[in-house]
């Protein structure tokens, strides 16, 4: 590895994401020595120096006001071959994720996508970058050969670092070359069905096979509107029965929630979801089959008949209250 | 008339995957081996192009012997050649290392107007060989399409984002990545899994692409894998039994005070 690289970079188009990386890159520069730089186009310079950047690059030109895969790359490529970063950190958005392997590519180095830990090696200060594979059940420690080492990092993570008015750093603006895009943007429309969003929920009460009929999914609504909470399902009721629309199931393919409480009734407890749920705080599980998988990876294992459990936990949340 | 390069990978299915907690290893013994589900929608939709415009269809597939199986599969769903590129010098290759021998397959075989593969693999989920190749290749990338629609010389897709859907067009030739809402990728009939059998399937080695053992698996990989280990659930696992309303009052109780519930 060349010893030239320095400095850690930042980029996410979604403002959220890159506060939350920006806090993460600031832990790694600092073990480092070294200077955190974020790019960007969107955003105030002023206050990503207040959460933590040393530099800001701006890009001015309006090419860069929205996403676009190629000019983006373009960018990027002339940024970091002038600049040599170390490490560069992407948010790991749909956009971000064709981003960074084409940017890779470009640069000829290596890349790891939705890393769920990054740490640096005590003694040689390459980043170690964790990654879950094989449907959730093998974590990997990857490094790149070659630099800058790009990881890509999911929403949720990290936690962005509180503004400090005082901090200072410098922002430049700066204008990278891109060619004209090869792709063009149409339109923007609503998504066709329109789910719940479980990523910010803090309770989901979940549903499987166990639910045998879909008039039955009401007794699973009742108990989510009792403790204040949303509806999903595993896999096969989205995708297999339809009963739910495709973005409100949980697994490894679908939607991966961190609630503080997820509940999941007659869910058997497949690889697939397991992968899901893995950042939930509390896990309770009710199957009749004790055999099932999701008892290795619940903290409440309740072996019992859905049908019966579920009405009596609303009445039991019911009577707590007026306790 | 449209030429299709659909690329494929076999993947273990991985809901059939367990884990064996005491060896804290991976059970993959008995496991089936099947195309991995995005890239079934990518071949599915080649189908349908075909049959409205016209062309041809070949899969590739980068695997061991046994991904033959997988190309069989696609010819019976209607590709009309399949490709195999096999060799242990492919073995541990990164995305990097892997576009790299599939492109060196796309540019042998030249004559294409798209190339269609699934947004991921159903294994790795690491999103990376699509836009990999088209970059090696030069090509125009449309990801996560949910709906693919061709006019002449040009490609519209539906991008399935986070919170919308961005309605993007390219020029031929391009690549395009779909996601499994595009379509429902059709069961082949008995007729058309005995004709598949007469179609032509080429097999290519590293030396068939021009391909040095520096530039493949592990040698060729810009990634290296330094640690896996299995995961093991950290979970608290309290077993409660018996009369539905015995337990749900405790369980309730202990949830509020672990303050993740609010009493109702």
């Amino acid at each position: 590895m060349s010893q030239e690289n320095k400095g850690v970079w930042v980029f996410s188009e979604s403002p959220q994401l890159m506060l939350e990386l920006l806090g993460k890159a600031r832990g790694l520069a600092d073990s480092l020595g070294t200077e955190v730089v974020v790019v960007t186009s969107t955003e105030d310079g002023n206050k990503l120096v207040q959460s933590g950047a040393d530099i800001v690059l701006t890009m001015t030109d309006p090419a860069f006001g929205s996403f676009q895969v190629d000019t983006y790359t373009d960018a990027l490529e002339n940024l970091v071959t002038e600049r040599k970063p170390d490490i560069l950190l992407i948010g790991a958005t749909r956009n971000g994720l064709e981003f960074a392997p084409r940017l890779a590519e470009r640069l000829k180095t290596g890349c790891v996508t939705e890393a769920t830990r990054l740490e640096l090696d005590a003694e040689k200060k390459y980043l170690l970058m964790d990654r879950v594979t094989w449907g959730g059940n093998l974590v990997e420690t990857h490094i790149s050969k070659t630099k800058p080492q790009i990881a890509t990092v999911a929403k949720g993570l990290f936690s962005a670092t509180p503004p400090d008015a005082t901090r200072k750093g410098e922002v430049i603006k700066v204008e990278p070359k891109f060619k004209p895009p090869s792709t063009k943007l149409v339109e923007t429309k609503p998504k066709p069905v329109k789910g719940v969003k479980l990523g910010d929920a803090p309770i989901i009460v979940s549903f499987g096979r166990g639910v045998r009929k879909k008039e039955d999914m009401t007794l699973v609504e009742q108990l989510a509107q009792t403790v204040g909470g949303v509806v999903s399902c595993s896999r096969p009721i989205a995708e297999d029965l339809r009963w739910l629309p495709e973005d409100q199931y949980v697994g490894l393919s679908g939607q991966k929630v961190s609630p503080k409480l997820y509940f999941a009734l007659g869910i058997s407890g497949q690889i697939q979801h397991l992968t899901g749920i893995r950042n939930s705080r509390v896990i309770v599980a009710v199957n009749n089959d004790p055999k099932a998988p999701i008892f290795e990876f619940s903290d409440y294992n309740v072996i019992a008949d859905l049908y019966e459990f579920v009405p009596a936990l609303i009445d039991a949340v019911k009577q707590l209250g007026k306790t | 008339m449209v030429n299709i390069l659909v690329l494929m990978k076999q993947v273990l299915q991985t809901a059939d995957l367990k884990v064996d907690r005491s060896t804290k290893t991976i059970v993959t013994q008995g496991v089936p081996r099947v195309i991995s589900e995005t890239d079934k929608n990518a071949l599915e939709e080649a189908v349908r192009i075909k049959e409205k415009h016209g062309g041809k269809i070949t899969a590739i597939t980068l695997g061991p012997p046994e991904a033959k199986e997988a190309l069989r599969e696609a010819l019976a769903m209607g590709a009309d050649e399949a490709c195999l590129l096999t060799d242990p010098l492919f073995e541990g290759s990164d995305a990097h290392a892997t576009a790299n021998v599939l492109a060196a397959a796309v540019t042998k075989i030249l004559e294409y107007d798209l190339v269609l593969c699934g947004a991921y693999s159903e294994d790795l989920f690491a999103f990376q060989v699509g836009p990999r190749l088209a970059e090696m290749c030069n090509l125009p990338q449309l990801t996560y399409a949910a709906k693919l629609t061709l006019e002449g010389d040009r490609v519209i897709v539906e991008r399935d984002l986070e919170n919308e859907r961005q309605v993007v067009e390219a020029k031929l030739p391009c690549l395009v990545s779909v996601v499994r809402e595009i379509n429902e990728p059709r069961l082949p009939t008995l007729m058309a899994i005995m004709a598949a059998s007469k179609k032509p399937t080429n097999v290519w080695a590293a030396t068939d692409l021009a391909l040095g053992p520096e530039e493949l698996g592990f040698d060729g990989s810009l990634i290296d894998i330094v640690r896996s280990s299995v995961t093991v659930g950290e979970r608290r696992r309290i077993v409660l039994q018996g009369e539905a309303r015995e337990i749900a009052p405790k369980i309730a109780k202990a949830l509020v005070q672990e303050g993740v519930l609010k009493a109702a």
